[in-house]
């Protein structure tokens, strides 16, 4: 999966050779695919719209009746279309984790689903007073008739799933659903997708048989849905098959944090980078219905996994209750929060919490120079220094500076320190003087890592030197 | 970097739309410009009528040999296929049967039909205009509301067989 795996050394400062010059042509070469991706995802929705000039669309706008018409098919097509690209974006492809990273990708998924179902309504909407005006009926009057073209029953039904999958992942409703309910019935939107395209193929005339347009709209479909069965079934079925992964020992590391040790064949073909995380699921009655994200927290080996998991919720707690022998299966590994997403010559982090786990792994993996690394370690009691020890000896093997704070956040100041350091004077700037010439990793609870994040971006942090892993679905 | 991104998306998508603007203005030329040439083929008189969908122009098309017909003919019998009438939605095409000058029939050899939408407007149209076509013996009906290209194209296939038939 991650390109830098071929250049990886085992830990040692000889292996600390990453020059500065080569990260920035890295990043430039990543933002140079994510201009084409962008640019790609505009393309396609002017696209969806050209499918219906191209078929003589401009001169259809004659009549009130007729533009309205023609504005709802439009809205259907490009509707659509954004709705294909959310496929795509939730795939998990390769490319685009490696590119812009999966959290990223799944953010624009998310900012085209309100969009996407505006349009789609508008679509319907439209149509029917189009089609009523043109038969000189009112739109109500036109749903009859509408529904009595061929394939529009299975259109309209297709819309109401859509809605209700949008409507689940509202925030403030999203939260009312456990990760498995939603998930569940975000499933449905495949189904939503699928039970539409019966009538864009047969009731209007743009995607008509034999023609281009339809060729191409196909196409579509196919890449889409391609894609999500690539990535999303096919690869980790065989993944799991192939490397026979299975909880070995389960180690209590602190009051409610276990490392689990999975063992497995030929671990290291998985280029799995320090930093990244997969999606776990356990196989035993109580845990095979719901999966987990969980980093490494370590480097494997060719034989051993690592991960260590906080009893974060009741999914969580049950899998660190897992006996050894219990098959696992896995998607992955995913995510940027690794050294080939560096842009900037220093490195510095921030972690609180169980969010040390993908930090552990990543600096591990990472090509540091000595001097070259700045490390801040959050908690908010002692006890929940997980991994510390592991953290501080690699600290000193790699050259970098270790920071630690303990205690709850502050009531005033940035936030996301401890009162006393707050009332030091203690800031990001003064712990990481260099933060302009930096790459910013930081990893914890959402609510602490926004507080984190917004200071950084305060004291001027350029985007791309941030790299965050939030630890909650 | 994203102000980058942007503009090239800007700029992929306004070529792309003018490319399928052009793409649709070229095949709507050619559609028609077959049309008319088929209509020519079929009846020299009428070429014109293809060309102009709007309902005015159609019609006084349309009617004007229908006027000056019908005293010469009176005892035609047989049946006379019309011209293949193009629309954007498919194209349009009329038989009518013919008994001692009489419109006895008329038969819709093909309505237009691309897609489901289309073709439930053809077949809402195509009764109404059949009935009122045999009860006036002419083309000079009025047209279904909601189905313009549909019945346009119908009178002006019909008034192609109706000419060879010189009624």
């Amino acid at each position: 999966m991650s390109s830098n795996t071929t250049t990886r050394r085992p830990v040692s400062p000889g292996g600390a050779r990453a020059a500065a010059p080569d990260r920035r042509k890295q990043y430039r070469r990543r933002a140079r695919i994510a201009d084409i991706l962008v640019t790609s995802l505009w393309a396609s929705g002017a696209a969806a719209a050209a499918l219906f000039l191209a078929t003589g669309g401009s001169a259809k706008f004659g009549t009130v009746a007729d533009a309205v018409t023609s504005i709802g098919i439009v809205t259907g097509l490009i509707g659509t279309d954004f709705i294909l690209v959310m496929i795509v974006l939730a795939a998990r492809i390769p490319i685009i984790d490696r590119t812009v990273g999966h959290d990223r990708a799944i953010a624009v998924h998310r900012s085209l689903g309100k969009p996407a179902l505006y349009l789609l309504l508008a679509h319907g909407a439209l149509l029917l007073v189009g089609y009523g005006m043109s038969s000189g009926i009112n739109p109500i009057a036109e749903i009859g008739p509408m529904l009595a073209i061929p394939d529009m029953p299975l259109a309209v039904i297709g819309l109401g799933l859509l809605v209700v999958v949008v409507i689940t992942s509202l925030v403030a409703v999203r939260r009312t659903f456990s990760y498995e309910g939603w998930h569940i019935v975000h499933l449905l939107s495949y189904v939503a997708v699928l039970v539409a395209v019966p009538h864009q193929l047969s009731v209007g005339g743009i995607l008509s048989a034999g023609s281009v347009e339809r060729v191409y709209w196909i196409a579509l479909y196919v890449v889409a849905f391609g894609s999500i069965a690539t990535y999303r079934f096919a690869e980790p079925v065989i993944s799991t098959i192939r490397h026979r992964v299975r909880v070995s020992r389960v180690e209590n590391v602190a009051p409610g944090v276990v490392s689990i040790h999975l063992s497995g064949r030929n671990l290291r073909a998985l280029e799995s980078a320090g930093g990244q995380f997969f999606v776990w699921r356990f196989w035993t009655g109580r845990t095979w219905w719901h999966s987990h994200p969980i980093s490494l927290s370590a480097l494997p080996t060719d034989k051993t996994v690592r991960i260590t998991v906080r009893d974060l919720g009741t999914g969580t707690s049950a899998i660190s209750s897992v006996r050894p022998g219990t098959r696992v299966s896995f998607e992955g590994p995913y995510g940027m929060f690794t050294d080939a997403g560096r842009t900037a010559p220093k490195l510095a982090i921030v972690v609180a919490g169980i969010g040390i786990t993908p930090v552990r792994a990543f600096l591990e993996d990472s090509k540091v120079r000595p001097g070259e690394t700045t490390i801040l370690l959050r908690a908010s009691t002692q006890e929940e220094a997980y991994l510390w020890n592991e953290i501080s000896e690699l600290a000193r093997r790699k050259g970098a500076r270790l920071y630690t704070m303990v205690g709850k956040r502050a009531q005033s100041g940035p936030g996301w320190m401890p009162q006393a350091d707050a009332s030091r004077g203690v800031t990001l700037r003064s712990v990481f003087p260099d933060l302009a010439d930096s790459d910013l990793y930081i990893c914890g609870p959402t609510a602490w890592l926004d507080l984190v994040e917004n200071d950084a971006r305060r004291a001027g942090i350029p985007e791309h030197q941030l790299h965050t892993e939030r630890f909650d679905w | 970097m994203r102000t980058r991104a942007t503009l090239s998306g800007i700029f992929a998508s306004v070529a792309i739309l003018v490319i399928g603007w052009q793409a649709g203005s070229a095949a709507v030329t050619a559609a028609t410009a077959t049309s008319a040439a088929s209509g020519a083929g079929a009846r020299p008189g009428t070429p014109g009528t293809a060309t102009s969908p709007t309902p005015s122009a159609t019609t006084t098309t349309a009617t004007a040999p229908a006027t000056t017909a019908p005293a010469a003919a009176s005892a035609v019998t047989g049946s006379f296929t019309g011209s293949s009438t193009s629309t954007p939605y498919g194209s349009v095409q009329v038989q009518i049967v013919v008994a001692n000058g009489t419109m006895t029939e008329v038969k819709a050899l093909h309505l237009t039909d691309d897609g489901g939408r289309s073709v439930q407007i053809s077949n809402t149209a195509a009764p109404i205009l059949r009935s009122e076509v045999l009860s006036s013996q002419s083309a000079r009906v009025s047209t279904v509301s909601g189905a313009t290209y549909t019945s346009d194209a119908y009178l002006t296939s019909l008034q192609s067989a109706l000419d060879q038939a010189g009624i």
